[in-house]
């Protein structure tokens, strides 16, 4: 058995992979502590993944950490005393916080799983990345990987080309602190949004911004890619993150583009600053993308390759992933479900087999919903919680999806809690909250009443393939991408599709193709009778908290919003109405 | 630079983490306990817990809307603070690293003292006011959870004497008394020693400047060669 684990940078994860190269087992540590984001060590979701799956030390023949902890500790070091004495803060804090780095991994894995730390490796973080998109890959040879992400353990953006799993080298790279990763949380957190949390609201207003607008001509001038070096460039004097532990831009930004946003106005389409804001946000997107773009054209001319892996952070601005999959060089784009840290546990986890003694390595595709759950562990446990709250309306599978379908046809939202999780960060409907996907009023009720989330950002959709066939245009090279919801796609022109809800204000959606025998795909089958092919489909939690793990959340989640239906391993449950509720 | 309203805003926002890490910690317990009755006490406290949460934070929305961006900013609510914040401690909850009888005297002390908190941040509000009207509601709340703690308490344990669960709310006074003492000494040897943290960082950093980390570049390189024991 091997383990991959990240953490102390971004958010912790554990993988468990098999002697024969299968994903067997992955928690990211937040399902658990119920903390979003959290990036402790993931104690919880060690401990978990030896449990669950009955393993002992002695089963555990390596175990990875995903990137080298001297490095990432050091580099931003080395950036930030370029700086001195404006940096001195930032410095104070990283050698106080020496514990709470990725250093202390060894010391954590000693004190908390004694004897595991002698079986301890690390692998470089966009190596990690690396294998952990080729894992989703069906071919594991002359492919390109492409990283970006904020920052790893040296760089923050590669290229490499893996010849095969054994040989990847690493063709060019970005130190540190030009970063793309890091541009777009500054802008995150001009728009008053939390860093490594808000980027997607941020992708989500963009579609309401105006293309070339002022903004992109002024954010083009301090960053953008050098066609001549073939390097990335940034005005540092614009940007704080290398030099501050709480400012992530200058004041010289904010001359540039205004004042920025107080997070706890209100941004509604038609507040006045509104659209300011949106052009900031479309400016951001637009140069990212196109920066992106300058990046597979360099990896195509460095590797020769057509079939590229894309992986990092950035890999989840699901909205870029049209336009590079549509360059003329690019025959197949595969983005892992997880592309950002936490998914790394499952490259660390690859690595740690890869460098073992094993003869013939093979890498099995991963499932896209590999964190095991039982709901035996906790049936006995949710008894009174449901009597209390809940009537079991139906029991059994087929009798559940029949009701659901039924409630979905009348405009309610049904949340799931159906067997394994999914990878994350998108809920592919087993932790979902689901509704029709064409009705307005649903879709209205799911994403503002339940989720309370700002009327600008978008909800998904999730069909079978032969409806996203009829309604939007698909691209080819990214087919499997759709599988996870990690790439955007344009309605057909003059398409129906153009007025459903789920469709963004720029006319594109970020669609699930939904997987053969998966349970959206078996209630997309009731819901036919109805008329209903296609079904907006968001993560099941509140605002601000993790995605469901177990029943305990998902009856949380009903406890705490007017969510109404919840579909579980035990029945439909209907919550009672009480004075309270 | 704080506004004006920065004492009441801070207030706010410390509580709301206050009563989120709370919430988190009785989920916690609401996840561990083997009865489901059990289960289902701390799932309505975890559930009364995250909706406290809820109102301080909308309190925190409405006055926030007028700050200068920079305080706002530092105001923002992030989850994972709890752990940084000292809400929730980072070995894990205390369900996960106290026995069952001192979780729930526990829980049995710091309602009670919570609700003598909630009385301060009252007067802060305007006890006529809506929030004021919200937080007596929370301070209601609190005393029921108080009072359901000292009932399983006394049909768990029912050896034990009422002196007893006095005894026990004086040591979650003392030690909270103590948490705050020891605080404020910190605070007092930050600033003595901040001086000295400046100079030894500033050392540290010409020191890291002189070290040349090109050499570790992996151009070139096959990743899968690079020694697996290496830090760097």
């Amino acid at each position: 058995m091997f383990i991959g684990i990240t953490g102390y940078n971004h958010e912790s994860s554990v993988a468990l992979v098999d002697r024969n190269g299968r994903l067997i087992d992955y928690y990211r540590e937040e399902s658990l502590s119920r903390i979003k984001g959290d990036k402790s060590f993931p104690k919880r979701a060690l401990s978990r993944i030896i449990k669950a799956n009955n393993i002992t030390f002695d089963d555990i023949e390596r175990i990875a950490f995903y990137e080298r902890p001297l490095s990432s500790f050091l580099y931003p070091i080395k950036v930030a005393a370029k700086y001195l004495p404006e940096s001195l803060g930032l410095l104070e804090h990283q050698f106080r916080n020496f514990k709470k780095s990725s250093v202390s991994c060894f010391l954590d894995l000693a004190s908390k799983f004694s004897g595991l730390e002698k079986k301890l490796i690390y692998s470089d973080h966009h190596l990690s990345h690396t294998l952990t998109s080729l894992a989703y890959s069906d071919k594991h040879t002359e492919l390109c990987s492409v990283v970006v992400d904020g920052f790893g353990d040296r760089s923050t953006t590669s290229i490499s080309h893996v010849i095969d799993p054994l040989n990847i080298k690493e063709l060019w790279s970005t130190d540190y602190p030009l970063s793309i990763g890091l541009f777009y949380s500054c802008i995150t957190d001009f728009l008053g949004f939390a860093i490594n949390e808000g980027e997607y609201k941020v992708m989500g207003l963009a579609a309401f911004g105006q293309p070339n607008n002022k903004y992109k001509k002024i954010l083009s001038k301090i960053f953008y890619w050098d066609s001549q070096k073939k390097r990335l460039f940034a005005d540092m004097d614009y940007f704080s993150y290398h030099i501050s532990v709480t400012d992530s831009y200058s004041k010289k930004l904010k001359n540039l583009l205004g004042e920025p946003r107080n997070p706890f106005r209100s941004l509604f389409p038609d507040d006045q600053d509104f659209q300011n804001y949106a052009d900031i946000a479309k400016a951001a997107q637009d140069i990212t993308v196109e920066i992106l773009c300058k990046i597979f054209e360099h990896a195509h001319s460095l590797t020769s390759c057509r079939r590229f892996l894309f992986s990092g952070g950035v890999a989840m601005n699901s909205a870029s992933i049209e336009t590079l999959a549509e360059l003329n060089f690019v025959d197949q784009l595969i983005i892992p479900p997880s592309p950002g840290d936490a998914g790394a546990a499952i490259g660390s986890a690859y690595y740690a087999y890869l460098k073992s003694n094993i003869s013939t390595k093979i890498l099995v595709k991963p499932s896209l919903f590999p964190s095991k759950y039982n709901i035996k562990e906790e049936d006995l446990k949710v008894e009174k919680i449901i009597s209390k709250n809940f009537t079991i309306i139906s029991e059994g599978l087929e009798e559940s999806l029949e009701k659901a379908a039924e409630l979905i046809s009348q405009g309610e939202v049904v949340g799931t809690i159906i067997k394994n999780n999914e990878t994350g960060p998108r809920a592919l409907g087993n932790r979902s909250l689901i509704c029709n996907g064409v009705d307005h009023d649903a879709v209205k009720k799911l994403n503002t009443v339940i989720k309370k989330r700002s009327p600008f950002r978008p909800t998904a959709p999730a069909m079978k393939l032969t409806t996203a066939k009829k309604h939007y245009k698909l691209t080819s090279a990214v087919m499997d991408s759709y599988k996870s919801m990690s790439a955007t796609c344009n309605c057909l022109p003059e398409n129906e599709s153009h007025k459903f809800p789920v469709t963004h204000i720029d006319g594109t959606a970020r669609l699930q193709i939904v997987e053969s025998c998966s349970f959206l795909d078996l209630l997309l089958d009731k819901l036919k009778p109805f008329g209903i092919e296609i079904v907006a489909n968001s993560s099941l939690n509140v605002s601000g908290d993790p995605t469901c793990y177990d029943l305990i959340d998902g009856l949380m989640v009903c406890a705490r919003t007017p969510l109404k239906y919840l579909i579980t391993d035990l029945g439909l449950l209907e919550k009672k109405i009480t004075n309270e509720s | 630079m704080r506004s004006d309203h920065s004492p009441t805003l801070n207030v706010l926002s410390e509580t709301a983490y206050a009563e989120y890490g709370s919430a988190l910690e009785m989920l916690a317990a609401c996840k561990a306990a083997n009865k489901p009755t059990h289960a289902y006490g701390y799932f309505e406290h975890a559930k009364d817990e995250y909706n406290h949460t809820g109102a301080f934070l909308s309190m925190l929305s409405t006055r926030s809307q007028i700050v200068p961006c920079n305080t706002a900013r530092q105001l923002r609510f992030n989850s994972s603070s709890v752990i940084t914040k000292g809400y929730v401690d980072s070995e894990g909850y205390l369900i996960e690293n106290l026995n069952i009888k001192d979780f729930i005297a526990f829980v049995y002390t710091n309602e009670l003292l919570a609700k003598s908190s909630f009385e301060k941040i009252l007067k802060l509000v305007g006890p006529s006011s809506i929030d004021g009207e919200t937080i007596s509601g929370i301070m209601r709340d609190e005393l029921r959870h108080h009072g359901f703690a000292e009932e399983h308490f006394l049909h768990y344990y029912p050896a034990l004497q009422p002196w007893q669960l006095r005894f026990y709310r004086i040591r979650e006074t003392i030690k909270n008394k103590s948490r705050k003492l020891i605080r404020q000494n910190v605070e007092f040897l930050e600033k003595i020693f901040k001086p000295l943290y400046s100079l030894m960082s500033y050392l540290v950093a010409r020191l890291v400047l002189a070290v040349n980390l090109d050499v570790f570049k992996r151009d070139g390189k096959n990743l899968l060669d690079i020694p697996t024991k290496s830090i760097l």
